[in-house]
C-alpha cells in the first residue's frame, strides 16, 4: 500500500463511526497477515489452518449474506479458500493480503451466482416461507411487532426480520449486494471497498447509493 | 445538484464521511428540498436495521471441510495425471503394432508378386502339373488292361 493510499485511509477512518478496528490494531493484524502469507508460501500448512481460522467467519459471512442459502455458502466459503491455497504462490504482497482474500471471494461469489442463474437455482435463501408471509395478515409490519411485543416472541420476529432483510439482499443485483454486504453489514472503509472492486471512489459512492435505493424499495413493506 | 453529485452527497453523509463544514452544508441544502430530507431519513432507518445484522459463523468443523477437499483435489490431481499417462502408453504401442502389422502385411504381398513374376517358377509349376497328369494317365490305362 503507497503514502497516499494510506493518507487517505487513515483520513477515511477517523470519519466513519462503526466497525473500524484502531489503527494499531490495523497495523498488528496487517502484520500478522504478513507472516501467516510468508510461512504459507514456504509449505507450512499449519500457517493454512491459522489463515482459515482467522478469516473463516468474515468470508463465510460475505458469502453468506451475498447468497442466501447456508449449503450453498459454505462451498464457495470453501472454494475460496483452495483457491488461496493454489494462487499464493502467485500473490505479490502488493496491498493488504485480505483485501486480496476479499477479491478474490467476491468473485467467486459473482461467478456461483451467475451459475446459478443459469441452472433457475430458486434456494437464493434459508427462508422456508415466503417474506410475504412475514408483513401480511393479522401480525402486521414485521418492525412494529418487534418494537410492541416483548420477551421470547421479539426474538422470533427479530429472527423473522433478520430472514426476511436476508431474502431481500440476495435479491438484489450481485454488484449492488457485494457493496451492501461489505460496507452495511461488514462495515469495511470505502478505501478498503475501493481495493477490493477496483471501482473508482465516486462511482462507489452512487452506485452504494443505487444499492441502499434498491434494498429500500424491497423492505419498505416490512418496515412502518 | 447534480444527480450524481446528490447520490455521491447522500451516501458520505450516511457513512458520516463528510469534514464538518460539507455535512453542514448538506443539511442546509435538505432543509430546503423535503423530498431529499425524507430520502435520507428512510435510508437511515433501513441502514440501522441492516447493520444490526448479527454476524454470522462459519461451521465448527469449516477449516477440516477445507482441508479434506484440497486433500481429495490433490489426489484426484494425481489420478488424472495418471489416466492421461494411461493412454499415451497404451496408444504407443497400439502405434508400434500396427506398423509392425503393416510391414508383415507388405512384406507377403511382396514376395507373392515375386512368386508371380518368376517365369522359371511358373515352368516349373507347369512341368509338375504335366508330370501328375501324365501319372494319373499311365494309372487309369493299367487299370482299365
Amino acid at each position: 500500500m503507497d503514502a497516499d493510499e494510506a493518507a487517505y485511509e487513515a483520513k477515511s477512518n477517523r470519519r466513519y463511526r462503526s466497525k473500524h478496528e484502531s489503527e494499531e490494531a490495523r497495523a498488528a493484524r496487517d502484520a500478522r497477515d504478513r507472516r501467516l502469507v510468508r510461512r504459507l508460501k514456504q509449505g507450512d500448512e499449519r500457517a493454512f489452518q491459522e489463515l482459515v481460522h482467522t478469516y473463516q467467519d468474515r468470508i463465510f459471512g460475505l458469502v453468506y449474506r451475498m447468497i442466501g442459502n447456508r449449503q450453498e455458502a459454505e462451498d464457495i466459503a470453501q472454494e475460496v479458500f483452495i483457491s488461496v491455497h493454489r494462487g499464493i504462490a502467485n500473490y505479490r504482497g502488493e496491498g493488504r493480503f485480505y483485501t486480496w482474500l476479499y477479491r478474490i471471494a467476491s468473485n467467486t461469489c459473482k461467478n456461483r451466482i451467475k451459475y446459478l442463474k443459469g441452472r433457475n437455482f430458486h434456494r437464493a435463501s434459508d427462508i422456508d416461507e415466503t417474506p410475504a408471509a412475514h408483513t401480511q395478515g393479522e401480525a402486521g409490519p414485521v418492525v412494529a411487532l418487534q418494537s410492541v411485543v416483548p420477551g421470547p416472541e421479539a426474538t422470533v420476529v427479530g429472527d423473522r426480520l433478520e430472514r426476511a432483510i436476508q431474502y431481500e439482499i440476495a435479491q438484489l443485483e450481485p454488484e449492488h449486494r457485494l457493496l451492501i454486504v461489505l460496507r452495511d453489514i461488514q462495515g469495511l472503509s470505502y478505501a478498503e471497498i475501493l481495493r477490493i472492486t477496483g471501482l473508482q471512489e465516486g462511482t462507489l459512492k452512487s452506485r452504494l447509493h443505487r444499492a441502499r435505493l434498491a434494498l429500500k424499495a424491497r423492505l419498505e413493506p416490512y418496515i412502518e | 445538484m447534480a444527480a450524481d453529485s446528490k447520490a455521491e452527497l447522500m451516501t458520505a453523509y450516511l457513512d458520516d464521511a463528510l469534514e464538518a463544514d460539507e455535512a453542514e452544508s448538506f443539511e442546509k441544502w435538505l432543509e430546503d428540498s423535503p423530498e431529499a430530507r425524507e430520502e435520507v431519513e428512510s435510508l437511515q432507518r433501513i441502514l440501522s436495521i441492516v447493520r444490526e445484522l448479527p454476524a454470522v459463523e462459519a461451521p465448527p468443523d469449516f477449516y477440516e471441510k477445507v482441508s479434506k477437499k484440497l486433500r481429495r483435489r490433490r489426489a484426484g490431481a494425481e489420478t488424472s495425471v495418471g489416466l492421461v499417462s494411461l493412454p499415451f502408453q497404451v496408444l504407443s504401442i497400439i502405434v508400434i503394432m500396427m506398423i509392425a502389422a503393416t510391414y508383415l502385411m507388405l512384406e507377403i504381398e511382396r514376395e507373392d508378386a515375386q512368386i508371380e513374376k518368376d517365369p522359371s517358377a511358373a515352368e516349373a509349376q507347369a512341368a509338375e502339373a504335366q508330370e501328375k497328369a501324365d501319372r494319373d494317365a499311365a494309372a487309369a490305362s493299367s487299370g482299365m488292361n
